[in-house]
């Protein structure tokens, strides 16, 4: 590295030193006051947490972030964060940081599972990694090797992570945690619209008359979404209304014209009871716009008896009987349920009734078209009076009252002129019918023609920063490749193989090792290797204690990469330190297909590196003949993965060239020039590319100079390869860099509002050219059916749906757990706004943690006095899984009804997801976090 | 009374996290004994057990409990912070659209009356451009692709920051989990007490790239990323 380019840098070694150090800064602050800003230097960045996406300006000074403010050109935010946006200032800034990488060892230093950490080198730490790899693939395959990813990755990590394990491993073992926030969502969108993500924007806040909230406390976890809300509201409190539908009342309810508390599980009926009352009233009174109908729209149905998602009989750890009698209470419904009374109704035109055992198979995501007249005939049963009776979630509330407050619910939506929003968040996606669930909050809409359309749509908000920008669209899922591309699909294994110059066949084409079924191959021992990325799935997996047990007493080898010693880095075998989000250069996609770039703001403490750096480097482990040779059947896969090491030498690489020189550090990869006269890196710091001037000595034991290209706005612009052209267009890297981001898709530079509507996407514009059509649903997935009734496929021959959407026919069900005389409560687990996740990073912010310290069990204040709980005493929350001891709080910011208690999960110390029930949507795989029965008791 | 920050540094924790590191051969051969160890139990924020509840209990909440008028302020985390309630507010929340009690204190004309930190002029101030949809068309009226702004200083309260707990909490006392490192600058004299966010700093370094901060059609034509397409390959 020349002396002249250090210079340029702003290094901060001294400033990092001093840190390290450790003193009192005796400053009175009233000293340097009036301290110019002119040696701050500002910058834009996005906010490290919540899917919302709002842009930051953040300034630096000697190396060190010194201020955030919210961006005034940001158009997600403008010039506002919430509490935890403003205290990015301050994530990075813990005592406790990662700074080197730490290994359990034996008292001569060997590698030993039940050692005690020490710190190692690099070098050691990729040494163990590689060898506990290559122990796992010889165990069991690439499906030995699995990967807890993330929804928090930069869109650029995600992809180097995604292409060394797809086209590195040729391992599918590779889930992100955002499987726990949107999968429900996202096979909601495949299955409604043939494409993933939303149609409209962010905008609609300010155009519409009517923001619904259905399972979402938007105040808290989306609260400048929520701030536009209020704003909406305040600015016409007349004609604005505002409705919250949930299960306990929070703080949006507080601004709520009219709340409406439900009982857990049962949002399906009451979509159902507007679409009936839709449907029943249209004759009279003309509400269903036929027209838009008949050229965009086909009903469609699906079996409804696909199992909660739990594990099934055969699986190798209930033959082991490490599922207790208590717990297979539940997990028995897995396989067969006897039909409720509550559901019977619902059910009766799927051919089933109260008093039926349902014998339960594995979730499909098959479906078949229908009439409208089946369609109309699954809506029959919920009527107002059934509907309300299942539904009613506080058994305090008058009857008569509740069934008003759904009345008016219709009738917003039905109000021609009105426009309305509808948004959800983790409790419609959360949800073991939480695919279905989704499809039910279009039907509304499409049937209205108010989606896809200014100030009218159902809209999905996303829980993570990149959930969408990365997890989604990068595809860092078990199943997916960039771009809606699919590991099942070889016409897409094709693409992508082209794409990253890998022999043809190189791809596994089975995809099914889902982040719960990451979990339970570790726990069922086929998974041996499992590397944590950007997450914390030790304490954010539901049935928590089955998988830190796997964890720790299995033969096996678990790393977790993290910023802060959290649950996960404790109970992994190797952890390592990894800088975070403004220490490195990255970009996120937020919920309203939002990209948003940020340059690397300091240089990250200790010997941590970034994500992207730790995959880069163990790719340089792996050469062709390790990982491209044939692999035996194993796990999902039934048939042989074949070798591809003879294509690979007919490309031109031998059995020992490098997945790094392959993946990325290939011809084109250099072409991406490190170049301090680009005005988007002058000044910049660049760890991966450069080095930096701690000189951390590396994976091979030598001080790191850097890549010497420009590796990030390579793998971004690789990655973006797969979008352009494709209607999920992303802009250049260097546009973003200039913009506050924009919303995808990008095309001849500009961006798209209305998704599908053929004023505003170009694409729709394309495919509605010649029918002159409003709309064009044109995503491509599941877009030929076979036709049926309610209860299954009568013509099996496929009918083109080309350009248009469905409406689903989907019965109200029972979750698998509901409470009992012995275990009499509801619990739901969520967020708190002053907390991200698990807490790692907001619980050391000083003003975050003492904001909310703790997690406390919110519950109604009857129960309290029933259960002789006293308000700040303490409780015993208990599950068949698992018990954990919190302070009662009855006055709080929650205010559930009798029957139901919620409890946040960010506390380690309140370890709820040891209570919580690891069932998810048989369809989508994503875990119901916010059901299942517990018993309250003093402790 | 002069402030003073004191910021203390986990010592502890990070010395041991130091031991053996940088500069130091890090070959690390195996048969190498091992000085220093870290347990499982010190690492993080639960320092209990792991595997058992019965010895782990969350750490307690205790706001103050100073009542709105008498209570000393809290001193802003950085430059331009949202400053933190110092105040118990059981009774005050929550905020509803016809009963917001924080505002009954501290807007500005009430406020040093009432010994109250004063809603600084941001909240006053209108920083979100009014998109319309003109004959079924939505039109913007700022540029995103020129980053414009659209502020305007207004005399009523902002809807947008009507929910004063997006921003302001109590704190509760006691100790930390962990220490934290940030140091503060300010940039103004009252910066620990006062928003200095207003007038033209609000505008202040928006364009991050200084004069190339505009798109211009060669970025849009993205001619030097060979990476950058599928060369027509279609999915």
């Amino acid at each position: 590295m020349s002396l002249s380019r250090r210079e340029f840098l702003k290094s901060s070694a001294a400033a990092s030193a001093a840190a390290a150090v450790g003193m009192s800064v005796p400053s009175e602050l009233e000293a340097v006051a009036n301290e110019a800003e002119g040696d701050w230097r500002w910058d834009k960045a996005a906010c490290r947490f919540c899917g919302t996406g709002c842009g930051i300006m953040m300034a630096t000074k000697n190396g060190k972030i010194v201020a955030v403010k919210g961006d005034p050109a940001a158009p997600v935010n403008r010039g506002l964060n919430c509490i935890k946006g403003y205290f990015n200032a301050k994530i990075m800034y813990g005592a406790d940081r990662l700074t080197q990488p730490l290994l359990r060892v034996d008292a001569n230093g060997n590698f030993d599972k039940k050692g005690k950490f020490a710190p190692i080198s690099w070098k050691r730490a990729f040494d163990e990694m590689e060898v506990n790899i290559k122990k796992a693939l010889k165990h069991g395959g690439p499906e030995s090797v699995g990967i807890f990813a993330s929804g928090q990755y930069t869109i650029m990590e995600g992809y180097a992570a995604q292409k060394m394990m797809k086209a590195g491993f040729r391992s599918n073992a590779f889930d992100p945690n955002a499987r726990h926030c949107m999968a429900s969502a996202v096979v909601g969108f495949y299955q409604t619209f043939g494409v993933d993500e939303p149609s409209g924007c962010y905008d609609d806040i300010e155009l519409t008359d009517t923001i619904v909230a259905w399972g979402s406390n938007m105040a808290e976890m989306h609260p400048i979404l929520w701030s536009r809300v209020t704003d909406r509201k305040l600015s016409d409190p007349d004609r604005v209304k505002v409705v919250s539908i949930q299960t306990y009342t929070h703080r949006t309810s507080d601004l709520a014209d009219i709340e409406i508390i439900f009982s857990p599980n049962t949002d399906g009926a009451i979509w159902n009871y507007i679409a009936r009352e839709i449907v029943m009233r249209d004759e009279a009174e003309g509400i269903i716009d036929w027209d838009f109908i008949k050229k965009h729209m086909i009903f469609a149905a699906g079996p409804v008896n696909i199992g909660y998602g739990m594990r099934r009989d055969g699986e190798k750890s209930l033959k082991e009987g490490k599922y207790t009698a208590l717990e297979m209470e539940t997990i028995s419904k897995e396989m067969s349920k006897v039909v409720s009374n509550k559901e019977g109704p619902a059910l009766e035109p799927y051919g089933y009734k109260a008093g039926d055992t349902m014998e339960h198979t594995a979730g499909t995501l098959g479906h078949w078209e229908i009439s409208f007249e089946d369609y109309k005939k699954s809506l029959e049963p919920y009527t107002l009076e059934y509907t309300a009776a299942i539904s009613r979630g506080n058994p305090d509330e008058n009857m008569e009252t509740f069934k008003e407050k759904l009345q008016a619910l219709a009738n917003l939506y039905i109000e021609k002129n009105r426009k309305v929003v509808s948004f959800w968040t983790m409790g419609m996606n959360q949800h073991t019918r939480g695919t279905w669930v989704n499809t039910l909050s279009y039907n509304v809409h499409f049937m209205l023609n108010k989606q896809a359309v200014p100030g009218s749509g159902a809209f999905s908000l996303t829980g993570q920063p990149s959930a969408c920008g990365t997890a989604r669209e990068v595809g860092t899922f078990t199943h997916r490749l960039p771009a809606d591309m699919m590991v099942a699909n070889p016409e897409h294994r094709k693409i992508a193989e082209h794409k990253w110059m890998v022999p043809e066949g190189t791809i596994n084409p089975v995809g099914k090792q889902h982040i719960m079924k990451i979990h339970r191959d570790i726990e069922d021992g086929l998974i041996k290797f499992a590397w944590v990325n950007v997450c914390n799935p030790y304490q954010d997996t539901a049935s928590a204690t089955h998988w830190i047990k796997a964890a720790r007493e299995m033969d096996n080898f678990i790393v977790t990469s993290d910023g802060y010693p959290g649950i996960s880095a404790k109970v992994s075998d190797l952890i390592l330190p990894s800088a975070m989000i403004y220490e490195k250069w990255g970009a996120y996609g937020n919920a309203e297909r939002r990209t948003q770039h940020w340059r690397q703001q300091v240089i990250p403490v200790g010997d941590a590196m970034s994500d992207t750096w730790q995959w880069v480097e163990l790719s340089k482990r792996f050469t062709v003949k390790d990982v491209w040779g044939e692999w035996a059947p194993s796990g999902p896969r039934t048939e042989a993965l074949p070798s591809v090491i003879e294509q690979a030498k007919a490309m031109g690489y031998s059995e020992d060239t490098t997945m790094y020189e392959i993946l990325f550090a290939n011809e084109i990869a250099k072409s991406y020039k490190l170049d301090q006269n680009d005005p988007i890196q002058k000044g910049y710091d660049n760890s991966e590319g450069y080095g930096d001037s701690r000189n951390v000595v590396g994976s091979d034991g030598k001080v790191f100079k850097g890549y010497g290209f420009f590796i990030q706005k390579y793998l971004f612009e690789e990655y973006a390869a797969f979008t352009r052209g494709h209607g999920h267009d992303l802009a250049p890297f260097d546009m973003y860099h200039k913009v506050r981001g924009l919303k995808w898709p990008v095309v001849d530079g500009k961006e798209t509002q209305w998704r599908f509507n053929a004023k505003y996407d170009p694409y729709a514009a394309k495919a509605t050219k010649e029918s002159g059509n409003s709309h064009a649903f044109y995503g491509t997935i599941a877009k030929a059916l076979p036709f049926g009734d309610l209860k299954g496929v009568k013509d099996k021959d496929k009918k083109s749906l080309a350009n248009k959407a469905k409406i689903f026919a989907r019965p109200y069900m029972d979750a698998p757990e509901i409470p009992d005389e012995k275990y009499d409560t509801w619990l739901c687990t969520g967020r708190v706004l002053e907390h991200w996740h698990s807490g790692t990073m907001t619980m050391r912010v000083p003003e975050l943690y003492r904001a909310v310290p703790e997690a406390l069990c919110y519950m109604h204040p009857q129960d309290a006095e029933d259960k002789d709980l006293k308000q700040g005493g303490l409780c015993w929350v208990e599950s068949r899984r698992g018990k954990v001891k919190a302070r009662v709080e009855t006055r709080g910011r929650n205010r559930p009804p009798r029957g139901l208690v919620f409890v946040p999960w960010f506390d380690e110390k309140v370890f709820i997801n040891k209570v919580c029930l690891d069932a998810t949507c048989p369809m989508s795989k994503q875990t119901d976090f916010k059901k299942c029965a517990v018993k309250v008791y003093k402790a | 009374m002069k402030a003073m920050y004191k910021i203390t540094i986990g010592l502890a924790a990070t010395a041991l996290l130091m031991v053996g590191c940088v500069g130091e051969d890090v070959k690390s051969s195996p048969q190498k004994v091992v000085k220093s160890t870290i347990t499982e139990e010190s690492l993080g924020l639960r320092k209990t057990d792991l595997y058992s509840e019965d010895g782990t209990i969350a750490d307690k909440t205790e706001y103050r409990t100073s009542q709105a008028t008498t209570s000393s302020k809290i001193k802003r985390a950085f430059q331009d912070a949202p400053p933190m309630i110092p105040h118990d507010t059981i009774g005050m929340l929550p905020i509803k659209v016809n009963d917001n009690r924080c505002i009954s204190c501290h807007m500005p004309e009430i406020a040093g009356a009432m010994g109250a930190t004063p809603i600084p002029v941001s909240h006053f101030t209108d920083f979100r451009p009014k998109h319309k949809v003109v004959s079924g068309e939505f039109v913007k009226v700022v540029d995103n692709y020129k980053n414009e702004v659209a502020i305007k200083k207004e005399s009523k309260l902002q809807g947008s920051r009507f929910n004063c707990s997006l921003c302001h909490a109590p704190q509760s006392q006691g100790n930390l989990a962990v220490e934290n490192t940030f140091e503060p600058v300010f940039t103004s004299k009252d910066g620990l007490s006062k928003s200095s966010w207003e007038g033209e700093k609000l505008t202040e370094s928006l364009n991050t790239l200084g004069d190339e901060s505009f798109i211009t059609q060669d970025d849009i034509a993205n001619k030097n990323s060979p990476a950058g397409t599928l060369d027509g390959a279609a999915h």
